[in-house]
């Protein structure tokens, strides 16, 4: 899982002039930038919904659709509405650049530029877009362990339920709860609760799968969206997380403490009735309520009506 | 008129694009011609504004500035022989400029 912040370097020129853009391009290249460019507002704005560039240079001057509603309309729609805006102008005026400013452009660049402070703008402009990006990753990432939280969750799990069903895959979902978490507070107290928590969330990052989506659920619950996963597959990589949470070393006082977890996995391969996200969620949950009730520290899966035991302190997989 | 080059000619970054620009010009003159020939100064003053505004960031600032003086007569639009001089003097600038001969 990824939850580094690309460089942001995708520029969109919305000019009504051809040779606009071949110069803005020329003079972007060397800072590793790339642009596309429209010659109307219209087209302009459908490029920036589909494509989101990380800043937009935009004309002033445009035919029909003039530049200041170009704009507008950009800060209106939810899917644009947070990228930078530089005005293009070849108007000098107070008015023009104050006009702009106000309607949430970052600034503005007088037509023609000097290629030295044109780059130099796009470069703070590009500046305000990482910080924008990097603040809307921490919104999603979990303070104390790094994982992502529960609204990314929610989120991504509509979105890959879409993706699943659209091209016929199956996506697993499994729950996490780590053992007697309250008698660790109670008896250790909260900072070495703490400790706990990131511990086995540094384990369940590290053995899950790249492509698996691993976040804090709330208190000592976590979720491990495992995309294009069937049953089988996702059994395996839960007793690895498993194993590795059981086998982290947590010291109190230089004393031992034993971290397990129980797990429940689901997938939407095998649920009964309609497959939605509410649906997946509450079937993972059964199957980690049976493996609390079956002792613990193991894995059950919820297979159509039943819930199956698969590994863990009665497992199959256990040798020895 | 002594010939006119950009500043940028021996930029490699743009000496491609610096040529494409200055073949575009037996159009661009033509179109301001035919606006002018309708008396479309809407026109006229709209393709003087994209000239100034590009003509400089291809490093020609006699463009720029030519082409602001016919959209300043285009937009006050009251002077038609005022409108066509500054064109005049336009093109004049366009005819001289000359750019290295690709290698």
């Amino acid at each position: 899982m990824t939850t580094e912040v690309p460089d942001p370097n995708r520029v969109l020129v919305i000019d009504d002039e051809e040779s606009i853009h071949k110069l803005i391009a020329a003079r972007l290249r060397a800072e590793g930038i790339t642009v596309t460019g429209e010659l109307d507002g219209v087209r302009g704005i459908a490029r920036a919904i589909t494509e989101s560039p990380d800043l937009i240079l935009l004309d002033v001057g445009l035919p029909s659709l003039d530049g200041f509603q170009v704009c507008r309309k950009l800060k209106e729609h939810p899917a644009t509405r947070n990228i930078p805006i530089i005005f293009l102008t070849g108007d000098t005026t107070m008015d023009a650049k104050v006009r702009g400013l106000d309607m949430g452009a970052v600034d503005y660049v007088t037509k023609p530029f000097e290629q030295a402070e044109l780059r130099a703008r796009v470069r703070a402009g590009l500046r305000t877009k990482r910080l924008q990006d990097i603040l809307e990753r921490q919104s999603f990432l979990d303070g104390l362990t790094g994982l992502w939280n529960r609204p990314y969750l929610d989120q991504r799990l509509d979105s890959e339920l879409n993706l699943a069903q659209r091209y016929g895959r199956p996506l697993g979902l499994m729950m996490a709860d780590i053992d007697h978490f309250k008698n660790v507070n109670d008896t250790h107290g909260h900072l070495f609760g703490d400790i706990v928590l990131q511990g086995v969330a540094e384990e369940l990052r590290s053995c899950a799968r790249r492509s698996d989506i691993v976040a804090r659920y709330g208190g000592e619950e976590f979720a491990v969206l495992l995309t294009d996963t069937p049953l089988s597959a996702g059994t395996f990589v839960g007793e690895r997380l498993r194993v590795s949470v059981e086998n982290r070393l947590f010291e109190f006082e230089d004393e031992p403490v034993a971290v397990t977890a129980s797990f429940g996995l689901a997938c939407t391969e095998n649920l009964t009735g309609e497959v939605t996200r509410e649906a997946l969620i509450e079937a993972a949950d059964r199957a980690l309520f049976t493996s609390k009730d079956a002792g613990r520290n193991c894995i059950h899966i919820c297979d159509g009506d039943r819930i199956v035991s698969v590994s863990g302190n009665e497992s199959l997989f256990r040798s020895g | 008129m002594d010939p006119i080059r950009s500043v940028f000619e021996d930029d490699p970054d743009m000496i491609d694009i610096v040529r494409e620009f200055v073949a575009g010009f037996p159009e661009r003159m033509t179109t301001l011609e035919e606006s002018l020939a309708k008396s479309d100064l809407a026109q006229l003053q709209s393709l003087a504004h994209q000239l100034k505004g590009a003509g400089g960031g291809y490093g020609f600032m006699q463009i720029t500035e030519a082409a602001a003086l016919v959209e300043a007569a285009a937009k006050d639009g009251s002077d038609l022989p005022m409108i066509k001089e500054k064109l005049g003097q336009l093109f004049e600038i366009l005819r001289a400029v000359v750019v290295p001969e690709e290698s």
